[in-house]
């Protein structure tokens, strides 16, 4: 960049409280920064919620978490890795002044963040079909049923030896969140690794039977897979809005990079959308393993 | 700021071949968690699936914030807000896991 310092040159993108491109630059990045550091608190917070619960009732989190499609977290983790290597070189494009590529890769991220959402929205359908849904009465309502409070029928997920999920039919009149499968939390209570607060949580029966002996509630374990599943849909609900909001800002740097907007002097705003983007990504990168895969092992026939 | 040389460090650092690097590690990482995950390595000690997931998740975010966001090649100050976030998060973590770890379950004759 030859014209830094030149008094007599005003570069195009020079907004007028500043002195130099670079004190600009400076500013736009810390300001960036800052901003994304108050989202880490945001999402930190959930992220502490997270923590507490899942170091209270892991085998119900393990349970809920093992009802996810875990291929297609995957492929979603794949999805946002590929988009954000696009909007990468969407910024060493916009560095180099280049309209054309500018244009296709920004294309191309909104493509690949929309096969974001469209699979979110896949898998927020198979759960409001079964029934997984926290919210009251938020869940697919069978007709007919209205006369009984709650038909309960098998509605969670089996696992056969090899891994495979059988799915069974979900009947409720109320839409109310079920959840039947207690093989974990017996599994834990047969092998002797109930946590102190699982102790507590998975029975009614009276405390003085030894804990061996006695009996798991499956209300009191359902009510506790569906702290997961509120977890679940409050964390990804919030990346999936941050995700909306990153398609707008890619909206808005197609129409500035169409008219050809950026260049080595003035790419600002496309790297600041991009750092956006890319912590948009790194969100996932830890909601991937901590939702989707934290109970896996127990599918493949795994202890402790 | 006296870093002016961040603007030019990064064509000089960054080209398509080492954006496309980063890419297959970050590629290679998913499914290094993915297959990771099935294994039961919580058999050795309680909690070593969800390290190994969290290690290897915390590389990739490393690959991102360093290469991809250009910290590596941006001023301290930018270092130091990125740094800080974590530990501020870790902050939040550590304070309010050590009240519950200490607070006791609301169940007595135990």
């Amino acid at each position: 960049m030859a014209t830094h310092n030149n008094d007599d040159y005003h570069q195009p993108g020079l907004q007028h409280q500043f002195d130099t491109m670079e004190q600009q630059q400076d500013s736009v990045s810390i300001g960036m920064w800052m901003f994304l550091v108050q989202e880490i608190m945001f999402f930190g917070g959930l992220f502490t919620v997270y923590l507490l619960y899942r170091w209270k009732f892991p085998m119900a989190f393990a349970a809920g978490s093992n009802h996810l499609d875990a291929f297609l977290g995957g492929l979603n983790t794949l999805v946002l890795i590929v988009s954000s290597l696009t909007m990468a070189l969407t910024v060493y494009y916009a560095q180099k002044g280049n309209r054309n590529m500018q244009v296709i890769l920004i294309v191309l991220t909104m493509i690949f963040g929309t096969v974001f959402l469209g699979v979110k929205a896949v898998e927020y359908t198979d759960k409001y079909n079964h029934g997984y849904i926290p919210f009251a009465d938020w869940n697919k309502k069978t007709r007919g049923a209205a006369d009984h409070k709650n038909v309960k029928h098998d509605s969670a997920t089996e696992h056969k030896s090899d891994g495979k999920e059988v799915e069974h039919e979900y009947k409720s009149a109320t839409g109310v969140f079920e959840w039947k499968d207690t093989k974990l939390a017996e599994k834990a209570q047969k092998e002797g690794f109930l946590t102190e607060w699982e102790k507590i949580g998975y029975f009614s029966d009276s405390s003085s039977i030894p804990i061996a002996e006695r009996k798991i509630d499956p209300t009191k374990f359902e009510s506790k897979v569906r702290i997961f599943f509120w977890i679940y849909f409050i964390m990804t609900g919030l990346h999936a809005i941050h995700m909306i909001v990153g398609l707008g800002m890619m909206a808005w740097l197609l129409w500035k990079a169409w008219f050809n907007t950026y260049s080595a002097e003035y790419f600002a705003p496309v790297e600041m959308a991009g750092l956006y983007w890319h912590f948009v990504d790194i969100v996932w990168i830890f909601l991937f393993p901590l939702l989707y895969l934290l109970g896996r092992h127990f599918l493949a026939g795994g202890g402790h | 700021m006296s870093n002016s040389h961040d603007e030019h460090a990064q064509h000089e650092h960054m080209d398509i071949p080492r954006y496309i690097g980063i890419f297959l590690v970050l590629v290679v990482g998913t499914i290094l968690t993915y297959v990771t995950s099935q294994w039961d390595l919580d058999h050795y000690f309680a909690g070593a699936n969800t390290l190994l997931a969290l290690i290897i998740a915390f590389a990739k975010m490393s690959c991102v914030v360093l290469f991809f966001m250009h910290v590596w090649w941006n001023s301290k100050l930018i270092w130091l807000t990125a740094v800080a976030g974590f530990c501020w998060m870790a902050i939040m973590f550590a304070f309010t896991m050590q009240d519950y770890f200490t607070r006791g379950n609301g169940v007595f004759n135990k």
